[in-house]
């Protein structure tokens, strides 16, 4: 019997997900360089601003998330951040994955688990 | 961007430099998003400056923020600004229409000068693209070879190079190669331009022949319109024609089957078996009348003399043929053959030859290298060098051409400040404002693309007739020509239209409408533009007025013969006894004729060939150029001579005796010529012919050489027949005297052809190739003198519009035109003047060591030259300057300062 994942349409990159998760973590904090600095803290990885920033334009596209202009501070010349925040759309997106994974992790044999 | 960071003054600097960083980016980067991403590089920034350090910070600043420019960022420009574009494209077009139209003789100037530049470069690119396409339409190119000759030349032999090259070779050669090589798949000898006279019915003309062999019609793509490739050649007298002979001979009568007559030293019947197609202008090979090698004279003892060099040969190899095998088995059939005579060339030497140096080697040159192999000589051989030196040329036009261009647009758009102001009160944005001048440009350099194009096809003709090519404009040329055309217009006109426009964009409207406003175009780097510009065409000018004076010197010199009204008459017998013969009756028949002067025979005109004899005296290697004459050869020509006299034919033993040169007479230090004796047969029993006369030196050679040693005899058996009738007329009336020879050879031999030529024609055509250049770099001063002086009236225009207000207050104090006039014209007479001290060293250079080097005989390089090529360019560059000066002396000061 196999048991068919079903997966939505849309498919998110490991590199998209990781950011929309970031996202989610974050909540009002979520703009560019805090989520480059949330995946080097949490997870010790070394990313590139730019591409977070693609990213998220493509998630915003996409629906997963939108966006909004902060307030203005002291730091950052002044200028203000563009905060993102994780869209109901993104929260199920982020729940499929999870679970399809789940899904699958569940289909890896058993003998396998007593061996490791 | 006065952003605040809380940093000390002294880092004002750097923030500087990083705020240039971030105003690109902003440029790249779309404006919604633009924000956010700023605030997180300088949030990053500052954080890093704490960390890391300054300097480390900076460095990673800029190197994220490079990474910004990625399509993820820069793509999301595109949708904001093409719904403007697609709105406004129509009034963009109405307006630029506008202004083209209302400035139409700027507009003119402005795209004609880039149509120049492109038109040029064009040419030259056709030029390239054609000598690269030489040779390469046949299938077989890359393994069809040219096998040469190498051989050790002791006269030469402590030179650098003591090597002959050549691709003549021996007769038997290519079937030798081709029964024991097993590399070998076809080979094919081939010998062109022999003159033999073609009889039909009753039609007789002296044609050009071309001996080869059955093989190639395989080896080479020439297709055959009628007959079979496998069969053609079986037997010795088919014969192959060309369509042209065909009409010429047969008309719309299919030739196939008919037999012909062609006397080529005895007459010989052959048989039509085959139509070829014309070889296109970039062939290597050419051909009128194909007839099979074995036809040619002497070709039974020629196979097996393997002494004598009298043939080029083209061999196929096998696809998997190794080329290294090939030439060692080369080196083996050298040594099967040529052994003994190789031994005894190496014997017989004046001069010690190292046994390591081989005396004789074959080489060989694929197909598609034979036309730029220059140290072979072939017909229509180039050189490489041609091609770098017109693509230099081509590319520092089409250089000043385009900056021309720039200049030009930014002296009428400078007039625009208060449309721009207009228009940005109106509401129109920056980008806009770009987009519009941008795209006025651009219609500007495409309209020139056009015109540039029509030039090319108009000049083309002209241009294939100095460059001796055959270009025609295919399709696809077409098509390669006006994408690359469009790509370089588009780019030129962009630039063009850039500079203006974010300069004009940046006005404040306020500031231009309400009129105290003055500003300066900027064109800085107008100037050094202008110096080599005209560096440029002063180099050219002085270049190409020195090789016309150089051509001048060489057809005005005087050789030390008389070359004018002496036609030159081929005797068409042979080579026999029948040659002097003929020169015999002409001379008795036209003796009484009051139009011909003299009449003489000698065995070859100047520039048709010649004799060289090599002997050795007192184990000396020495040698002679020889002419056959007779008795009224030097009176017809007008040779002066020295010493001594002139032959006679009363005198029996003159067929013994010989003329010599002053030349010879050096070469053999001889204090008393006429009692000496020159043993040219290396006779070891006789003294050797009697000296019997001195010539003054003359130019039997051309220019380029030196006076060699020579000699002229009347022995028939040993230097040669009369072959070569010389007739001088004796009035100016050449087409008259012309024919009255034609009719008196037509009455004397009605069954022989009657071609001529003139012999100040055979003389100039030695310097063909020279002329050509000369033409080609006249065309070149041609384009870059125009080119030049639009430049010059494009900043001459910037400059009058700058300084329209100070003219307006000068005029008001009272200066008067000519004041004016000066102030406005002096510098560019000094711009002038740098260019010219720039452009006359290396004119000399290049004149000197490139072009004269090759003639012995030059004109010498005179301070009038430059003075005058000076003179000449100053004042081409002032009129052209003028027109500014005298119209913004013109203006009425109230025009100009009535804002103030």
């Amino acid at each position: 019997m196999t048991k068919r994942i079903v997966m939505n349409k849309d498919y998110l990159g490991e590199f998209e997900e990781l950011v929309l998760t970031m996202v989610g973590i974050l909540q009002e904090e979520a703009y560019g360089n805090a989520i480059v600095n949330e995946i080097k803290e949490r997870l010790g990885r070394e990313s590139n601003l730019s591409a977070v920033h693609v990213t998220l334009y493509r998630l915003e596209d996409k629906g997963y998330v939108k966006s909004s202009m902060g307030g203005a501070t002291n730091t950052r010349g002044g200028r203000r951040k563009r905060i993102f925040s994780i869209t109901n759309a993104g929260l199920a997106m982020l729940r499929t994955m999870k679970e399809a994974r789940t899904d699958l992790w569940k289909l890896v044999p058993r003998l396998n688990y007593d061996l490791l | 961007m006065d952003y605040n960071l809380n940093h000390s003054q002294s880092k004002n600097q750097s923030n500087r430099s990083l705020d240039r960083w971030l105003r690109f980016l902003e440029w790249a980067c779309p404006s919604a998003l633009y924000e956010g991403i700023e605030g997180d590089l300088l949030e990053q920034y500052e954080l890093d400056v704490l960390t890391i350090g300054e300097r480390k910070a900076k460095r990673k600043f800029i190197w994220t923020l490079i990474k910004f420019l990625r399509p993820g960022i820069i793509l999301r420009n595109r949708f904001s600004l093409s719904i403007i574009n697609t709105i406004m494209i129509g009034n963009y077009f109405k307006v630029a229409t506008r202004n083209i139209l209302k400035r139409k003789f700027y507009s003119f100037i402005n795209a004609f000068g880039l149509s120049i530049g492109l038109a040029f470069c064009m040419l030259i690119a056709l030029y390239i693209q054609d000598e690269k396409e030489f040779d390469q339409f046949h299938e077989n190119k890359s393994s069809i070879y040219r096998i040469e000759e190498k051989s050790f030349d002791t006269w030469r032999h402590d030179s650098v190079d003591p090597y002959n090259r050549s691709a003549w070779i021996q007769t038997g050669l290519a079937p030798t190669l081709k029964d024991e090589l097993p590399e070998v798949k076809y080979a094919t000898r081939y010998n062109s331009d022999n003159r033999g006279i073609f009889r039909y019915e009753e039609k007789v003309f002296t044609e050009s022949l071309t001996y080869v062999d059955a093989d190639f019609f395989k080896m080479f793509s020439f297709p055959l319109i009628k007959g079979n490739a496998d069969r053609i050649f079986l037997d010795k007298s088919e014969i192959v024609l060309t369509p042209a002979i065909v009409a010429k001979y047969f008309g719309d009568v299919d030739p196939i089957g008919k037999t012909i007559r062609i006397d080529d030293e005895g007459e010989k019947s052959y048989t039509v078996t085959g139509v070829i197609e014309p070889a296109p202008a970039n062939s290597s090979i050419h051909y009128d009348i194909l007839i099979s090698q074995e036809n040619r004279s002497y070709y039974e003892r020629n196979m097996n003399n393997w002494g004598n060099f009298n043939t080029p040969t083209f061999v196929q190899l096998n696809s998997d043929a190794d080329l290294t095998t090939f030439k060692t088995n080369l080196d083996k059939v050298i040594d099967k053959y040529m052994r003994d005579k190789l031994e005894k060339w190496r014997k017989e030497a004046t001069v010690q030859i190292p046994m390591d140096v081989k005396m004789f080697e074959y080489e060989f040159t694929a197909l598609p290298d034979w036309h730029l192999k220059k140290e072979i000589s072939w017909e229509k051989v180039s050189d490489p060098q041609y091609s770098i030196i017109l693509g230099g040329i081509a590319f520092l036009i089409m250089l000043i051409a385009c900056i021309n261009y720039i200049s030009l647009s930014l002296t009428t758009s400078a007039s625009r400040r208060i449309e721009v102001g207009v228009r940005k009160v109106v509401g129109a944005q920056r980008n806009q404002l770009v987009y519009q001048f941008s795209f006025e440009s651009l219609m500007l350099s495409l309209a020139s693309m056009v015109i540039g194009f029509g030039l090319v096809v108009l000049f083309l003709p002209a241009f294939n007739e100095y460059t001796e090519k055959g270009i025609a404009l295919t399709m696809s040329k077409s098509i390669q020509l006006v994408s690359v055309g469009f790509i370089l217009s588009s780019i030129v006109g962009l630039l063009a239209g850039s500079y203006p426009s974010l300069f004009l964009s940046r006005f404040k409207p306020a500031a231009v409408l309400k009129g105290g406003f003055t500003s300066r175009l900027q064109a800085g780097f107008t100037k050094p533009l202008v110096v080599l510009q005209f560096a440029l065409s002063a180099f050219l000018i002085i270049s190409s007025v020195m090789m016309y004076r150089q051509m001048q010197y060489i057809t005005t010199k005087d050789l030390g013969y008389s070359k004018e009204q002496v036609l030159v008459i081929p005797t068409q017998t042979g080579w026999n006894e029948q040659a002097n013969r003929a020169v015999e009756q002409v001379r008795a028949r036209t003796s009484s004729e009051p139009a011909i002067a003299s009449v003489t025979g000698t065995s070859s005109s100047f520039n048709q060939g010649y004799s060289r004899y090599g002997y050795k005296i007192k184990g000396e290697q020495k040698s002679a150029y020889v002419y056959a004459v007779d008795p009224s050869y030097i009176p017809t020509l007008d040779i002066q001579m020295v010493a001594g006299r002139n032959f006679d034919s009363a005198i029996a033993s003159d067929t013994m005796g010989v003329i010599v040169n002053e030349a010879l007479v050096r070469d053999m230090k001889w204090t008393d010529p006429l009692n000496e004796y020159l043993n040219w047969r290396e006779d070891s029993v006789g003294l050797g012919s009697p000296i019997i006369g001195v010539v003054k030196d003359y130019h039997f050679l051309s220019l380029e050489q030196k006076f060699e040693p020579m000699f002229l005899s009347m022995d028939k058996k040993n230097i040669g027949y009369l072959t070569t009738l010389m007739v001088r007329l004796k009035s100016k009336d050449l087409a008259g005297g012309l024919g009255k020879v034609k009719s008196i050879w037509m009455e004397l031999f009605p069954d022989k052809p009657f071609d001529y030529t003139f012999l100040d024609e055979d003389v100039a055509k030695q310097y063909k190739s020279y002329q050509r250049w000369m033409s080609i770099m006249g065309l070149a001063t041609g384009f870059a003198i125009l080119i030049s002086c639009l430049g010059l009236f494009g900043l001459a225009g910037i400059n009058a519009v700058n300084r329209t207000k100070e003219i307006g207050i000068r005029k008001v104090m009272g200066a008067d035109l000519r004041a004016i006039f000066i102030l406005l014209n002096r510098q560019f007479i000094l711009l002038a003047f740098v260019a010219f001290c720039l452009a006359a060293p290396l004119s000399w250079w290049f004149i000197t060591t490139w072009y004269l080097k090759d003639f012995t005989y030059k004109v010498a390089m005179t301070w009038e030259l430059f003075a005058l090529s000076m003179g000449a360019g100053l004042l081409l560059a002032l009129v052209t300057v003028s027109y500014h000066a005298i119209k913004a002396a013109l203006i009425n000061p109230a025009e100009t300062l009535k804002y103030e």
